[in-house]
């Protein structure tokens, strides 16, 4: 296991020279969030210092101190993980890139954009769009940072029809553990070159180095989109038309899956019962919600007839339309509530991010309702039901924490074996952080996750980077 | 079987309007539309009622031939007829006027038994419209209406919000009624009835074809107010500014400032 | 019709018998103000019976006159009976306005005797000019949601019909005019011809969170809140700071909060010692609904109009700015 070292006030003094007075922390003047991110759950962990870096000589610099002295660094975004990622889990320095939010600079002819970290992606997406341009990733979490969504192979809504933040990064510039600049990629289509050392920067949660500029790609924003909402009397032939549209060849942009529970906690929550939570006369049990996009009105009335058709055969309550700015506004509020409409009403919180196949997904959804059921637990889920990610949220707002932690975590237990053997991952876009460790490693065996350990040697040596986490087991045994 | 009209506008996306610095005018061009909001609480009240009691809806809206748009998406939502009364003289028309173009276009398509209204629109807000409608229609008026709890005999029950409490009304028909939006949230068309929407005739009024129509009595002519200005609001100096470089130092000031001032 | 054969101006007295509606009393004091500009006469109009000590307080805003309306159908508001009462009364005196309060019921019934008499109505004036050149009214207001201030006037036909709303204008009774006329008029309608009964009347549970008209601190949050799970910090705050939390209309139309926590010209015209806003832009159908001591603004936005009516700004993330204030009041052991 790493030994590390105190930041001395020497030391201190040197991190102090490199980025200024006014962006370097210690002590009561750490802004107490550093120890968690939105997930308190997994426990608090202080720094001794922070600092708040702007550009990549920098992070360099810092770096440079912290390797030659063993102090370790846990970079930090917006905060907004939900696996403890961005926790300092052997205290040390938090470097947070929040003040490296600068949009660089625009290539309108090869629709790449450059940009820092610390942009958040409700920033990148908006400015995006004044160039005509838009970000496909559509991670839920807007005011995540780029950077953090890059650390975590951020998914989203839209990765049905786009893919995940892995598929948009083409180039990245990297200060390593010992403080030497690399760059990573190029801003081209396509490369056979080597090892992908870009892809395995991606995903890799701040362990493998510090991501300084990014270069991601664009595409035109599509000129018109319109969504629809197909309610089903129940989860499994709800779950069971995901397929059916994928097959169907009407290359949705998203398809976004809601049981009753969670639209009524949105509607209560919003105040905006945008969803409904009958049909017909008929209580919805689950909906779909499907988006697509398009070049001309005609278009997309092509698909919405070809999609009412295979939702009536598939035994779909109705199909409704949501097509006007209004209702586009109410929806996509209601959809991006979810989470918090869950963390509103729920004391104590631990959740799952697992992806199984598609066709999986009403037996991983009954299994996991019946060990709440067991144990005592309130589920809510919601997820992105084209691509199988699951975000599955364990609720109690009466148990101690203590006691709470215990029955979730013989669910939790059983629901990733479950995964397994269904053949899903532990996580879809949320990643490992120091709370899904255990289940990794189990889920990839041991030859696979020592792997990634002796990868992480070559690239920190010292494990100063991160440490704890993804593969890191030693800290915690 | 009940004959419901509902009126609705269609509105400029008021956060994107601005004034010409130059001109002092509204620049309106470009600027995307909507549907009035309170309409669409209006209009599901509508359908409501009709899913309840029977009744046919007519929808009828004043203005460009492009507010053909608004007719559809609420033909889509439970509309079953709708009217469209433009043309240029119909401009610049105050509620006095609109008023009277709407009841005399709505005459040709018969009596209504029940009418409906959105409290105020978003861009004239006056909320006038609903009781000089009623009046024109001859109609009893129930504004504010937070629940229509029976129809029948020719009339019905409403309750009302008021500033401090609700008051329970009994109204007979024709009856014009204006909702609050509570138990009125719209509802999202099914796929059917938004594609049918799409191709559903539209009747089309102009000056040239509703009986009886004073050409004195509607737009500009016809109007009781005019508004012979508009001017950007005169702001005041603005006031101390608190800017130290962090949030922390900003608040730790305006610390000072409530402390100092006894706010605290 | 001569313009010049309508004279004087009318303020329509609210009423529950008991108590004559505060916006009553302000429109009487501002009218005061306008009839000395004009010449005019002006006359508080009161349907049904009044308590003898409110006709008192009316004739102390320094009108010149009061109209008192007996007969049938005035026992409870309708709007059948009162269009009648004003129309029937503005055919025989010719008044040049009539000013009702802009309440529920207000707003219920001005607009329809104004189609009754064929003239124009306008709403929510928030100043009140006079044009000796035209002789018209000018009715001064926010448009386009508080973009531009907007001249309104009635030009060619009379009488000119306002509703104000309340709060608008300030209750200070000028005092009792030496001569004050007293008019007493019977206007019976059929109790059969109203239209819309009163059957019931349900007062609200009064819930003090929701009473912020006269709250000491007020903390305002505006359309610049992300979504209702930001909210709860403000509540913090505000509780913090011994205040009620208020909101824009935007935040009232999203749903958020209660349409009776909406401060500005079309919700709660507030008075309060401390008011803090946070998102809030500054339109002026906000601002003309708030007298506070102190004004502190909070907005990302350094352009915002708030900054305008502020006594101290802070630019910046309303959260942050939230959450760090909330820290140091509890550092400070509030």
């Amino acid at each position: 296991m790493a030994t590390y070292n105190k930041i001395t006030p020497e030391i201190a003094g040197q991190l102090k020279a490199v980025v200024g007075e006014k962006r370097f922390f210690m002590g009561e003047d750490i802004d107490p969030n550093y120890s968690h991110d939105e997930m308190p759950i997994y426990g608090k962990y202080l720094p001794e210092a922070a600092v708040d870096v702007e550009t990549t000589e920098e992070v360099s610099g810092i770096l440079k101190i912290c390797s030659a002295n063993k102090i370790p660094v846990t970079c930090r975004g917006a905060g907004t993980g939900l696996v403890g990622g961005c926790v300092p889990l052997a205290g040390g320095l938090v470097l947070c890139t929040r003040r490296m939010n600068k949009i660089l600079s625009y290539d309108m002819d090869n629709l790449v954009v450059r940009i820092q970290p610390g942009v958040l992606l409700k920033d990148l997406a908006a400015d995006a769009l004044t160039h005509g341009l838009m970000y496909p990733p559509d991670p839920g979490e807007k005011t995540a940072t780029v950077g953090g969504n890059i650390s975590t192979n951020a998914g989203g809504m839209r990765a049905v029809k786009y893919g995940v933040t892995r598929d948009y990064v083409l180039a990245l510039t990297v200060v390593l553990a010992d403080g030497r600049i690399i760059e990573l990629g190029k801003s081209v289509c396509k490369t056979s070159s080597g090892y992908s050392l870009l892809h395995l920067m991606i995903g890799s949660e701040g362990t493998l180095g510090i991501i300084t500029e990014m270069t991601m790609k664009l595409i035109p924003n599509p000129i018109c989109d319109v969504s629809c909402l197909v309610p089903f009397r129940d989860v499994e032939s709800c779950i069971h038309f995901v397929p059916k549209i994928k097959l169907a060849n009407l290359d949705p942009q998203s398809i976004e899956f809601m049981d009753a529970d969670i639209v009524t906690s949105s509607a209560a929550f919003t105040g905006n019962p945008i969803f409904p939570e009958t049909v017909k006369n008929e209580d919805v049990g689950a909906s779909i919600l499907v988006t697509f996009v398009g070049s001309d009105e005609d278009e997309l009335d092509q698909k919405m007839i070809r999609l009412g058709k295979i939702a009536e055969e598939a035994g779909a309550l109705d199909v409704l339309v949501v097509a006007t700015s209004s209702n586009k506004k109410a929806a996509w509020a209601a959809r991006s509530s979810f989470l918090t409409a869950i963390e509103a009403d729920t004391r104590l919180i631990d959740e799952m991010d697992v992806v199984v196949p598609v066709d999986k997904i009403p037996a991983f959804l009954i299994y996991i309702r019946r060990l709440g059921e067991e144990g005592g637990i309130r589920i809510r889920n919601f997820g992105h039901a084209g691509d199988g990610n699951l975000h599955i949220y364990c609720c109690s707002n009466d148990l101690e924490e203590e006691e709470f932690k215990r029955r979730v975590k013989i669910i939790m237990d059983k629901a990733y074996t479950k995964c397994a053997e269904l053949e899903g991952q532990v996580s879809g876009e949320h990643s490992i952080g120091h709370a899904k460790m255990v289940y990794l490693r189990e889920s990839v065996g041991e030859d696979v996750f020592r792997l990634m350990g002796e990868i992480k040697k070559v690239f920190d040596p010292d494990g100063i980077l991160n440490p704890g986490k993804v593969c890191d087991a030693a800290l915690r045994s | 079987m009940l004959k419901i009209l509902v009126c609705v506008k269609q509105i400029p996306d008021i956060d994107l309007v601005k004034m010409d610095p130059e001109t002092g005018n509204l620049v309106r061009a470009g600027v995307p539309t909507l549907t009035n909001p309170l309409d669409l609480n209006a209009l599901e009240a509508a359908v409501q009622v009709k899913e309840s009691y029977g009744g046919e809806i007519t929808l009828i809206t004043m203005g460009p031939p492009m507010a053909e748009s608004t007719l559809r998406e609420c033909l889509a939502v439970g509309g079953d007829e709708a009217v469209l009364i433009t043309g240029r003289p119909f401009g610049g028309a105050d509620t006095l006027s609109t008023s009277y173009s709407i009841v005399k276009a709505a005459d040709m398509e018969g009596r209504f038994d029940l009418i409906f209204c959105g409290k105020e629109s978003q861009d004239g807000a006056t909320g006038q419209m609903a009781s000089q409608l009623a009046e024109r229609f001859d109609a009893s008026q129930v504004s504010c209406c937070l629940s229509i709890d029976e129809i029948g005999d020719g009339k019905l029950r409403a309750t009302r919000v008021l500033e401090t409490g609700r008051e329970i009304v009994e109204a007979t028909l024709p009856c014009l009624l204006t909702v609050e939006k509570d138990n009125f949230y719209g509802r999202l068309p099914s796929l059917k009835d938004y594609l049918a929407a799409k191709t559903a005739p539209i009747t089309t009024y102009t000056e040239n074809n509703i009986d009886g129509l004073d050409l004195n009595k509607i737009g500009v002519p016809g109007s009781g107010t005019i508004v012979p200005k508009i001017y950007p609001p005169e702001l005041p100096e603005p006031g101390r500014i608190i800017r130290t470089g962090s949030v922390k130092s900003d608040v730790a000031a305006l610390m000072d400032v409530l402390t100092e001032k006894g706010a605290l | 019709m001569q313009k010049s054969d309508y004279k004087n101006m009318w303020v329509y007295v609210e009423h529950d018998g008991k108590t004559a509606a505060p916006v009553s009393l302000e429109l009487c004091c501002e009218l005061r103000k306008l009839c000395d500009k004009t010449g005019d006469k002006l006359f508080a109009v009161i349907l049904g019976p009044l308590a003898g000590d409110q006709i008192e307080k009316i004739l102390d805003c320094a009108v010149d006159g009061v109209i008192e309306v007996s007969g049938t159908g005035y026992e409870y508001f309708n709007t059948d009976a009162w269009a009648n009462a004003f129309t029937v009364l503005s055919r025989k005196y010719n008044p040049s306005a009539i000013f009702v309060g802009g309440t529920v019921n207000g707003r219920d019934f001005a607009p329809r005797f104004a189609v009754q008499l064929d003239t124009g109505c306008t709403s929510d004036a928030m100043e009140l000019e006079y044009d000796p050149e035209t002789g018209d009214i000018q009715f001064i207001e926010p448009a386009v949601g508080g973009k531009i201030m907007a001249v309104i006037t009635v030009p060619a036909l009379r009488p000119q019909v306002g509703t104000i709303r309340p709060g608008t204008f300030k209750y200070a009774p000028a005092g009792r005019k030496e001569q004050v006329e007293r008019i007493r008029e019977e206007i019976n309608f059929d109790p059969e011809a109203i239209r819309c009964r009163h059957l019931d009347f349900i007062p609200d549970e009064s819930d003090p969170e929701l009473d912020i008209a006269n709250a000491d601190c007020i903390v305002c949050v505006g359309n610049g809140l992300k979504d209702s799970e930001h909210l709860e910090r403000y509540r913090t705050l505000a509780k913090l700071l011994g205040g009620k939390i208020g909101c824009t209309r935007p935040l009232y139309d999203r749903g958020i909060l209660p349409y009776k926590l909406q401060i500005g010209q079309s919700g709660v015209m507030v008075k309060t010692k401390l008011y803090i806003s946070f998102g809030v832009s500054g339109a002026v159908n906000h601002t003309a609904g708030v007298d506070a001591e102190l004004l502190i603004a909070v907005d990302k936005n350094p352009e915002a109009q708030i900054f305008n009516y502020c006594d101290y700004g802070i630019v910046g993330d309303m959260d942050e700015v939230c959450d760090e204030l909330i820290d140091q009041l509890r550092a400070a052991g509030k």
